[in-house]
């Protein structure tokens, strides 16, 4: 008996590694996460990127600019009109456009439907990793069918859009198309109030996300992360309202902010962001201007020699794009400032003495998206 | 022991407003389509697989240029009375993105994507098609659909 005792005392525990990934139903993508564990508590993770990484910006040093904006689509393939808007906004940067005012609007409109549609996926892929199987993730496809339904009318694709242009936008508005986002926007404005329901007051939602993954925001900043995720930690940065573009001086809405910064915050700025979308939208279907729209895809641009960067704010943050010409008609170099890349690299310090199951909590929450990351 | 009964309350009555939700939604109208027996028409400007109308082209290239896969090859020969024709007009795809740019420069609007959406094949050489064959899709198209 005593020797076993002593045995026992003698028994130590040490670190392991266990690998969470690639293919992994919670890594939202081919992520490979090296987690560093003791017993059932994280001490680290070390982030593997790369196993979906197509040499998008080496690509598209061999393409003109409208050829590209296809490729804009795969980079956060959830919120592909976004990407769209950032890679011409930049393009008519470097190109010094001008943007007729309807185009203006259209992309306005366009932008903050597939916000929302990218919220959605966002908020039922969060509640799914948390163990709340299947209903809160069909009641939010649902709705983000909707939206999808309206783009697919709009310019015939469900994911890939390939619809702004150069200056300007592939195709105007129809008056179906305008009625069905007058209909959707009456039809969010109410499924918002079931979502509040059904996960805001849950409280198992609130035991598994409050106080979860708490990122402050010092290190927010210092990581550079942006987007909701920023807004969550309660710092109030928003590029529709700091640097406003494409017209969004012109509309009346709010920056949701968080207090903590846990996970509980970063899912109900997602859900906050949805109304101010919808007022936006509201506005700006209500005041569509007069106009043609509409752009000729064929129309070649030659880029002038130099550089410009310009970045919006996409659902998963501040989208970059950084184009340099030298006179020819394909870029020089390309350089892409996805909003998941550091929004992800944060996790390494938002891991440190968690659970496992709530590392798969953090990683919902932070929403990222892996084509973007590794292009 | 008052605040171990009010945390069983409050999670009752979260559980009790998300029924709420749940229940609500069986009375609302079925959505799902009962796929490959029921199917939705697609939009008017779907963008499906490239087609071309051979009598309409020109051979003007446009489609071939700004192809941004490069999935579009074309060769054009002369006929008798000197005008261009088209003598090949092959499809890769394997490479096409679906994203439309083809159609849009067409300018007599020869080239253009069709409604097939179920393209999947035991055979990669299924995948290279030759514009030209007026049977080209006749495999990629389910006789139920029709």
């Amino acid at each position: 008996m005593e020797t076993a005792l002593k045995e026992s005392k003698c028994i130590t525990t040490e670190e392991f590694l266990i690998n969470m990934g690639p293919q992994h139903p919670s890594t939202h993508g081919v992520l490979y996460l090296e987690l560093k564990l003791d017993g059932e508590v994280a001490l680290g993770c070390t982030v593997h990127l790369g196993y979906l990484h197509r040499g998008m910006e080496k690509i598209a040093e061999s393409r003109t600019l409208t050829q590209f904006i296809p490729f804009t689509d795969r980079l956060d393939y959830i919120a592909s009109m976004n990407n769209n808007l950032a890679f011409v906004l930049a393009a008519e940067k470097l190109l010094g456009l001008e943007v007729n005012a309807r185009a203006k609007y259209i992309r306005v409109v366009i932008a903050e439907l597939n916000r929302i549609a990218s919220h959605l996926l966002g908020i039922g892929c969060f509640a799914q990793d948390l163990g709340a199987f299947a209903t809160p993730l069909f009641y939010c496809f649902r709705d983000r069918e909707k939206i999808v339904d309206i783009f697919n009318e709009l310019c015939g694709n469900r994911l890939t859009y390939n619809y702004m242009r150069i200056g300007g936008v592939q195709f105007d508005f129809t008056k179906e198309i305008e009625i069905k986002i007058k209909e959707f926007i009456k039809y969010m404005s109410n499924k918002v109030n079931d979502y509040e329901w059904l996960l805001s007051g849950n409280v198992i939602f609130l035991a598994r996300t409050k106080n979860v993954g708490v990122l402050l925001k010092e290190v927010a900043i210092n990581y550079g992360v942006t987007g909701p995720n920023l807004r969550a930690s309660g710092v109030k940065w928003d590029l529709r309202k700091d640097e406003p573009y494409s017209g969004y001086e012109n509309f009346q809405f709010d920056i949701p902010t968080g207090i903590n910064g846990d996970s509980w915050d970063r899912y109900k700025v997602k859900l906050e962001e949805i109304k101010e979308s919808l007022k936006i939208i509201e506005q700006a279907i209500g005041a569509l201007p007069e106009g043609d729209p509409t752009v000729k895809a064929g129309r070649q641009h030659k880029l002038p020699v130099g550089e410009a960067y310009m970045r919006s704010e996409n659902p998963r943050g501040e989208l970059g794009f950084y184009i340099a010409g030298d006179g020819s008609f394909n870029p020089y170099r390309l350089k892409i400032r996805p909003p998941s890349f550091s929004n992800l690299s944060v996790i390494a310090e938002l891991v440190k003495g968690c659970k496992i199951a709530d590392v798969v909590c953090i990683l919902g929450s932070l929403d990222i998206v892996m084509g973007e990351i590794d292009r | 022991m008052k605040k171990y009964f009010q945390n069983i309350a409050i999670g009752a009555l979260s559980l009790i407003k998300g029924l709420v939700v749940t229940f609500k939604n069986i009375f609302c109208p079925k959505i799902t389509l009962q796929y490959p027996s029921e199917r939705q028409s697609m939009a008017e400007r779907f963008r499906g697989l490239v087609d071309l109308r051979v009598n309409k082209c020109i051979v003007c290239s446009q489609c071939v240029r700004i192809c941004p896969t490069a999935c579009l090859s074309l060769s054009a020969k002369l006929t008798e009375e000197k005008k261009k024709a088209l003598e090949s007009f092959k499809y890769n795809m394997e490479l096409c993105c679906f994203c439309g740019l083809c159609e849009q420069v067409c300018p007599v609007s020869a080239v253009y994507l069709n409604k097939i959406y179920e393209v999947a094949s035991f055979n990669r050489q299924d995948l290279y098609i030759d514009l030209l064959n007026p049977e080209k899709y006749v495999k990629f198209v389910n006789p139920a659909v029709k």
